[in-house]
């Protein structure tokens, strides 16, 4: 079965201001705030007045590490992109967050009133962009209108496709699934609608039989 | 024509499953040649020769009501086989009114249906269901329509939603899968589903399809082929359930292989929909073990052939690996290199 | 499509309906129903005469549910090349005509958290049968239609049964026009615009939008206009051996089917692509007047789409 070299894997491309937007929604998590100061010094270069109407939601850097990482990257630098700077901006608002949850149910009451013409810009881990773009898929928002950049950590959400349980910040190739207790291969198919990649058990052909297990989504 | 039906078959636990002599013959081979690689290869789904699987635009045959049968058997385990989004309710009714005008027309003596304006009365005699409701109203049917109406209807069904350029798989009925599930898959669009499927992008299959499909006219539905192999006459070889079937693959002997691998073919079949502008998309499963096919000596020879041959890449997508090189062998002793004619047709 | 996929029908209905517009009703010759068919749809009539046969596409305005008739509408075209002029003035209650299956190239989003509808003059057709299907849903939505004068609004009674006050008219004559602008930057996010009607009224509509910041994705339009005239020119069909003369006011393709060579087509106004034909050689210019294909394409010169465009050459091969 392919693992890898699915079509259906998200790609994912550095972010640009979309100046044929006329509203602007930006959330960010972690390095992905790097990406989102980036966006605006090129929307107030090319629009100066569209700052005025951009709103940023964001989980600053410092608060982003997890503690569950086994290894992982680099702490991320918390000086880089702090709320202080996006204060300075003239921005329609800011707000800031201590967990991701509770950014998403602010970013829905958001689109609730959201216009047309609106853009959304989504920075950090890929699973913090998958929960995004979960919402967004309610309000009818399409790849138009919406750019994502993936910064951070690459790991996954996974379900599981025999219990139909997620199991969250997996890192690794195979990973035991946390409700049934499958050891799940992690491929890189992956649905919009339940955010996460599929997980579908490595050793049934040859019970006991499993790859080494490596970390390879860091 | 009217099929004799052998209901107490099985696709589990004992697999009591065979293919009558009848079967054997009207088999759809997927090999016009010696060898096989992807192609888009859609044809127009014309009615087809007398008592061919292509005659009717639906196929019944022998199996019928055992297929049905095992298709109630999964869905008490797993209700989730069956799911529609809620904006695919004009599309169901479209599906509903498809099969049964199809089934009614071209098997009078097995399913009947009479339409007073709104008022519809079906009939299914093997299946021992009769109803009455009404069309367009949901509250007149025991289950939505496309669920009522797929569970008397043999192989799996998809439904798409055309818009933005693209078909998107937002409703179905799946319980007979060759490795793939609708709970993953719902909501993809088309490229996204086949995502899976290796080479095939490359060789820009699917963008073709897609435009194809995209102007499919009503009136005008299309087919292909498309195959695998599976252990054991088992239809539900879903994710979901492989830790049930993907242990098959390893039981594979010289002694037992013609008896437990099964080739395993897909009649797909296109239609648009009138009232809501999808798409239909079924997938009609056809099995018939090494030894049956065997019986016919330029299929052993053309199936030989084509394995043997078969690119790795789909040897590893279609689930053959541990078994293939088994599968050569026992064919092996067919093969006596003679040239077949051309056509999938038995001689 | 061929001519073996078309219905018969009998014209069972005539009325004037504004100065302008007639409404036909189209019964199944045979009985029974006509096909199923969602709205947004279109058919080609085909009408033929001792000199020419015309084809031309009309929406279903007619209740998708209600499958005992079809509806269309016709405006009496100025200028026309004769098939608007057939319907209004050949036409009779009894006649019979030829008519395609539907296509749709103008169907609802139905995942759209709200319609915005736009319609001029006869456009308003598509989104007659629009408004059953919208009747029964819980989708908000609104119509705004503009016509000349109050006399040029077709079918008002039956927009206001249907649609009430979300039907909000325009009348050129009394100085009233859509606020396009207003009406585009004030919509919920999720909503469709669809706009059919006159090319100013489409272009206008399309333009603001994207100016809105809509994308393409959620504007529709569909127009129904003759092809465009042109010089006289001739054509060589490579596969059949044929030459084929193009008079002034015949498109390209209705000159080749007019020699009986088929050319596949969906909507006969350079949209959908389906004519696309592949130009194997030509020796002037090609006119391009379609909008399916891409600037890069047309600077291509291999390809043409035959039901709008035209050529101005000494030679043009075409490869069917």
């Amino acid at each position: 079965m392919l693992v890898t070299g699915i079509k259906s894997k998200p790609v994912y491309a550095p972010l640009r201001a979309d100046t044929r937007g006329h509203y602007h929604l930006m959330l960010g998590k972690g390095m992905g705030n790097v990406a989102l100061m980036r966006v605006l010094g090129e929307l107030e270069s090319a629009a100066p007045q569209a700052l005025a109407r951009t709103r940023v939601l964001l989980i600053p850097a410092e608060l982003s590490a997890t503690p569950a990482a086994v290894s992982g990257p680099p702490p991320e630098s918390p000086a880089a992109a702090p709320p202080g700077d996006f204060a300075a901006l003239g921005l329609e608002e800011l707000r800031v967050f201590t967990d991701v949850p509770t950014l998403l149910r602010d970013f829905r009451a958001l689109l609730e009133v959201a216009l047309m013409g609106t853009r959304l810009y989504v920075a950090g881990p890929e699973s913090f962009i998958g929960l995004a773009m979960k919402i967004a898929l309610e309000f009818d928002l399409n790849k138009d209108e919406i750019r994502a950049e993936e910064l951070g950590t690459l790991a996954r959400r996974v379900y599981c496709i025999h219990c139909r349980t997620t199991t969250e910040e997996v890192r690794t190739n195979i990973v035991r699934c946390m409700d049934c207790g499958n050891w799940l291969l992690v491929r890189d198919h992956y649905s919009r609608r339940l955010a996460a990649y599929m997980g579908v058990m490595v050793d049934a052909e040859a019970p006991g039989e499993r790859p080494e297990i490596k970390e390879v989504f860091l | 024509m009217s099929a004799v039906f052998k209901p107490h078959e099985t696709y589990r636990n004992d697999f009591t499953f065979r293919n009558t002599p009848e079967a054997i013959r009207r088999f759809p081979l997927p090999f016009p040649e010696d060898k096989y690689m992807y192609s888009v290869n859609i044809e127009p789904h014309m009615p087809g020769a007398k008592g061919s699987v292509v005659e009717f635009a639906f196929d019944v045959d022998e199996h019928y009501v055992a297929e049905c049968r095992e298709r109630e058997i999964v869905l008490a385990a797993e209700p989730l086989r069956y799911q529609a989004l809620p904006h695919m309710m004009s599309s169901q009714w479209d599906v509903l009114e498809l099969i049964m005008e199809s089934l009614a027309r071209d098997y009078p003596a097995h399913f009947s249906l009479a339409k007073h304006r709104n008022r519809w009365h079906w009939i299914n005699e093997p299946l021992g269901i009769d109803q009455e409701f009404t069309f367009g109203d949901p509250a007149s049917l025991p289950r939505e329509p496309l669920d009522f109406i797929t569970r008397q209807a043999q192989g799996d069904f998809v439904v798409m939603d055309q818009r933005e350029g693209d078909l998107w798989a937002e409703a179905g009925m799946v319980t007979t899968p060759a490795d793939w599930s609708l709970d993953f898959d719902i909501g993809m669009t088309f490229k996204e589903w086949h995502g899976p499927v290796p080479l095939a992008h490359e060789l820009g299959v699917f963008d073709r399809a897609l435009k194809f499909l995209l102007n499919l006219r009503l009136g005008q539905p299309v087919r292909r082929l498309n195959w695998t192999m599976t252990v054991n006459p088992r239809l539900d070889t879903s994710p979901e359930n492989y830790p049930k079937w993907g242990p098959d693959r390893a039981t594979i002997t010289k002694e037992n292989a013609g008896d437990l691998v099964h080739l395993r073919v897909e009649l797909q079949g296109l239609w648009r929909l009138p009232r809501s502008n999808g798409v239909l998309f079924g997938i009609r499963c056809y099995l018939i073990s090494l030894r049956e096919l065997s019986t016919v000596p330029k299929w052993a020879r053309r199936v030989h052939r084509v394995l043997e041959e078969l690119h790795p890449a789909l040897v590893d997508y279609k689930g053959l690996s541990r078994y293939r090189d088994t599968v050569v062998d026992w064919l092996a002793p067919f093969d006596d290199g003679a040239p077949t004619t051309p056509g999938a047709g038995p001689d | 499509m061929s001519e073996a996929q078309t219905l018969e029908v009998e014209v069972t209905a005539i009325e004037q309906v504004t100065p302008l517009i007639k409404h036909f009703k189209l019964s199944p010759v045979a009985g029974g129903s006509m096909p199923a068919f969602s709205g947004g749809s279109h058919i080609v009539v085909v009408m033929r005469t001792p000199t020419r046969v015309y084809r031309n596409p009309y929406s279903l305005l007619s209740p998708p549910h209600s499958l005992d008739s079809y509806e269309i509408g016709v405006r009496r075209m100025e200028e026309s090349r004769g098939g608007s002029h057939f319907m209004h003035d050949q036409v009779r209650v009894g006649m019979r005509l030829e008519i395609a299956h539907p296509v749709n190239l103008f169907a609802l989003d139905k995942i759209a958290r709200k319609h915005l509808l736009i319609a001029g003059g006869i456009g308003i057709t598509p989104f007659m049968a629009h408004l059953e299907d919208l009747h029964s849903g819980r989708v908000p939505y609104e119509l705004h239609y503009s016509v000349r004068a109050p006399e040029h609004a077709a079918f008002l009674p039956r927009l206001r049964e249907r649609a009430g006050e979300r039907v909000r008219m325009y009348y050129d004559n009394a100085g009233q026009s859509i606020d396009f602008d207003g009406l585009l930057s004030a919509q919920p996010l999720g909503t469709h615009v669809y706009v059919c009607g006159p090319a100013g009224l489409i272009e206008r509509v399309t333009a603001t939008a994207r100016d809105c910041g809509w994308p393409d994705s959620h504007i529709h339009w569909e127009q129904f206009s003759a092809p465009p005239v042109g010089d006289a020119f001739e054509v060589f069909l490579a596969r059949s051996k044929v030459t084929v003369h193009v008079p002034p006011d015949q498109s390209l393709l209705e000159s080749i089917e007019a020699q009986g060579v088929e050319v596949p087509y969906l909507c006969r106004g350079g949209v959908c692509g389906f004519c696309q034909t592949r130009v194997l050689e030509v020796d002037g210019e090609l006119i391009h007047n379609d909008h399916f294909l891409s600037d890069a394409d047309k600077a291509k010169r291999n390809t043409i789409m035959p039901c709008v465009s035209r050529a101005r050459c000494k030679s043009l091969v075409l490869d069917l």
